[in-house]
């Protein structure tokens, strides 16, 4: 077994067990660190895949600026007694599952019926590549996707001020009820 | 199909199916769990799915357009989390709790 195969494998491991535990655990800041294992995973899988300012931003991002506003969140709020974890019903339960693992199933039977033919279109344009990775991203990103970088920047100051605004609205977000 | 081959040469099927699994993970998750936060939590899990399809994707095609669109989804996904996080603070202060069936008494 090669590195790179054994490489995938183990974080495939630590990405899919990160997964479980996310949906597992009862207490939910087993989960948030559960998360924060299957965030690293698959900025080393971006790694892997020769993205490697997107692995850094991954890390940056999901690892650190989200997951400690959902730890802090957790923490202000004092979450951590949970009177029902799991969603009640077993029958509903049983469909649920069922679902998620049909989903599953139809998509890797998907990819594995078409995984020939991908292969074959794949070895045909596997040549362009060249030069420095993040210099072409950041040509491109402020080139051609410019319009799109402005506008996820308006987007994220309306974000900003809605949540301060969401956030710091007293009881509840309705005054009428109790 | 699992055979020798399938294990030692790692190619574009494999990190497909490892993102359809890991969003089958967060969707169960979604469905399954009633404490918003961690529903929260599989809803970024099934976004860092998508993340890892796009780069593979634009890994085997050569084309750095994926990448880009993986960073756009990153910020979706984090003024989604934040918006959803304000929300869950505004739940919590009147309810006590965080329980998803408190969300159907949001109003105006």
């Amino acid at each position: 077994m090669t590195a790179d195969a054994f490489l995938f494998w183990f974080l495939a491991l630590i990405t899919i067990g990160g997964a479980s535990l996310v949906i597992l655990m009862k207490n939910p800041i087993y989960s948030a660190l559960a998360l924060v294992f299957t965030m690293c995973g698959i900025a080393a899988l971006f790694v892997t895949l020769d993205a490697f300012f997107v692995a850094g931003v991954q890390i940056i991002v999901y690892a650190g600026a989200v997951m400690v506003l959902f730890v802090m969140v957790l923490m202000l709020f004092d979450l951590k007694h949970e009177v029902e974890a799991f969603s009640k019903g077993r029958i509903t339960g049983a469909i649920k599952l069922a679902t998620a693992g049909l989903l599953a199933g139809l998509v890797m039977g998907a990819i594995f019926y078409s995984s020939t033919a991908v292969d074959t279109v794949i070895t045909k344009q596997l040549a362009a590549a060249s030069g420095d990775p993040s210099k072409q991203l950041g040509m491109r990103l402020f080139t051609q996707h410019i319009f799109a970088f402005e506008a996820l920047g308006i987007l994220l100051l309306v974000v900003a001020v809605g949540a301060v605004a969401l956030a710091r609205s007293k009881g509840g977000t309705h005054h009428d009820q109790r | 199909m699992i055979n020798a081959d399938f294990i030692v040469d790692v190619g574009i099927s494999h990190y497909l199916i490892l993102s359809a699994i890991l969003f089958s993970l967060g969707m169960i998750g979604v469905l399954l769990r009633k404490n918003a936060i961690v529903m929260l939590m599989s809803i970024e899990l099934m976004l860092n799915a998508v993340n890892l399809s796009f780069i593979t994707f634009s890994k085997y095609n050569s084309h750095i357009d994926g990448q880009i669109m993986v960073f756009f989804v990153m910020t979706i996904a984090a003024a989604e989390a934040a918006v959803g996080l304000a929300l869950i603070v505004s739940i919590f202060k009147r309810y006590k709790e965080v329980n998803i069936r408190f969300f159907e008494h949001l109003k105006g």
